[in-house]
């Protein structure tokens, strides 16, 4: 019991003492991990979006504005009967210039070079499986009938959020890295700090016996503290920009795109405990290492 | 209680500090450890709680040889000796109570072992009435009595005293050798390294004489100097200024 009120005593008294600089390692652990969670989440995200347009994905078969309605039929029905395909939606081109002018509402000038004309009717096309492979095998085999304009799968787009997912990830993490190192530099020399203004009790502690690890305690569990609250802080502001990110999607018609990209409550809980984590090991990291090396004298 | 068998000590392969002691200390003895500055007498005592490592030579305290002494095992060993020191080693932020309550906070012992150790050690020294004051507050007498009852508070089997009237009027420190000197009776081992030639020669304990780190005089009920080493010698006395 004693040594529980010694520890919280004196760690108190060194966060007391030395707070510009332990605000600076909260906040440099807060902001690094934030990064930690924004990756994660962002990771998290573009997984389930690209999971539900890969599970329910569809592709469209463009029509030459030219085709024979004869040939229309044909492939009206070619599709309806197949035996991978489960279902079959035509789209005219009146139906088409309907679909974007709602798209283009709020920019009429731009609606005005849209003629419905120019716009292909297209057929949309619902597989029965939704394996990757065999939706290509599927857009390639109606790519060569006639009277076909094009055939495009979501693939393309799948692949190139993917990427970009990738490396705004990677980004993130090499930001996060580097952040993490200042914090863990900062935390060092705050815990120096801190043992360089009790290098008197420290003696003392020496000279009448207390163990190392007892002498170390105190500024490692302000190291721990650091990283722990810089942690929650982190976590906060995390769930903070998840909660601000997904209003401004489901708000605006213009990211409408990305409403399909929300993490989970189960992923966001996954996201705090690795933050929280992440910062009590840095405050571990940056002080462990201030103990080792400004303690044995 | 205390062995040096043949111990030298070199520092950063230059000064010889210690060379060749051979000495015994009983449990219960008193004991001046004299010479001039420089002499080793620091050394010894500083050899003694493992805050140095001998160069060649063993030395066992406490019946330990500490040249096999495990450094995590060095602390323990500090519990059975109190160290005390010129320039008193107080905490300024902290009372009176509060600096010797800290010596048994720090090696885990109990609150209530605490409560009744520190009241107890300060009336022993006398300064049960100071126990709130800072040390600022107090004279340069009183704070090394607080740093006595800190090094003494645990009982320790061995009190080493590295010149503790240093600082002080020739009043005080008789006032404080003979705290030591009550200390020692309750059967602590107790080395006082000291240049006070008064203290030593009134005290008539067993006197080891140091010069440039070798064992000059061992003697049971010795003065500070005699015939073998008198004050006169060339590097004996403090301020010789002749002195090679």
């Amino acid at each position: 019991m004693s040594r529980i009120r010694y520890f919280a005593r004196e760690t108190w008294t060194n966060i007391r003492r030395n707070l510009t600089l332990t605000f600076a390692a909260i906040l440099t652990v807060a902001v690094g991990v934030m990064l930690v969670g924004m990756g994660l989440m962002a990771g998290y995200a573009s997984g389930n979006a690209l999971d539900r347009w890969e599970g329910g994905v569809q592709f469209e078969v463009f029509l030459n504005p030219q085709i024979d309605p004869s040939q229309l039929d044909a492939l009206g029905i070619e599709l309806q009967t197949h035996p991978e395909i489960d279902r079959i939606e035509f789209f005219s081109s009146e139906e088409a210039y309907g679909l974007v002018s709602q798209q283009m509402a709020d920019q009429p000038e731009l609606l005005a070079q849209v003629s419905p004309e120019a716009l292909p009717a297209s057929y949309r096309v619902v597989p029965r499986s939704v394996e990757a492979e065999l939706i290509e095998s599927l857009a390639a085999q109606f790519r060569q009938r006639p009277g076909v304009m094009s055939v495009q799968t979501g693939r393309e787009e799948v692949d190139a959020i993917r990427t970009w997912f990738t490396s705004f990830q990677g980004i993130v993490l090499l930001l996060s890295i580097v952040l993490s190192g200042a914090s863990v530099m900062l935390i060092f020399n705050s815990i120096r700090v801190a043992m360089f203004a009790r290098r008197r009790e420290i003696e003392v502690m020496k000279l009448v016996g207390a163990t190392n690890s007892f002498i170390r305690f105190p500024f490692m569990l302000e190291g721990m503290l650091h990283g722990l609250i810089g942690g929650i802080i982190g976590a906060i502001a995390a769930g903070a920009l998840r909660g601000h990110v997904e209003g401004l999607f489901s708000r605006s018609d213009i990211l409408a795109f990305f409403r399909s990209f929300v993490v989970t409550s189960d992923q966001f809980t996954t996201v705090v405990i690795v933050t929280v984590i992440a910062g009590v090991l840095v405050g571990m990291i940056g002080s462990a290492f201030a103990a080792s090396r400004f303690l044995d004298v | 209680m205390i062995r040096f068998d043949n111990v030298t000590k070199i520092y950063k392969g230059e000064t010889r500090a210690v060379n060749g002691v051979t000495l015994n200390i009983e449990k219960g003895e008193f004991v001046f450890l004299v010479g001039p500055s420089g002499s080793g007498k620091s050394t010894m005592l500083r050899l003694m709680t493992c805050e140095e490592k001998v160069t060649a030579g063993d030395i066992h305290v406490a019946g330990k040889d500490l040249s096999k002494l495990n450094s995590w095992r060095v602390p323990y060993l500090r519990r059975n000796i109190g160290s005390v020191f010129q320039d008193f080693k107080l905490l300024p932020n902290k009372t009176v109570y509060q600096n010797v309550a800290f010596a048994l906070e720090v090696i885990g012992r109990p609150e209530n072992v605490i409560r009744t150790q520190v009241p107890a050690i300060l009336e022993l020294v006398g300064l049960e009435d100071k126990h709130r004051r800072f040390p600022d507050e107090l004279s340069g007498g009183e704070q090394q009595r607080v740093s006595i009852a800190r090094a003494f508070v645990n009982r320790p089997l061995i009190l080493l005293a590295d010149e503790p009237t240093g600082n002080l009027d020739p009043d005080t420190s008789e006032e404080l050798t003979s705290l030591l000197d009550r200390i020692n009776r309750t059967g602590t081992t107790v080395v006082m390294a000291t240049h006070d030639r008064t203290i030593v020669d009134r005290m008539r304990r067993r006197v080891i004489a140091l010069r440039q780190g070798e064992l000059v005089r061992d003697e049971q009920r010795g003065a500070y100097g005699s015939e073998t080493d008198s004050p006169e010698a060339p590097g004996v006395h403090p301020v010789d200024g002749a002195s090679p």
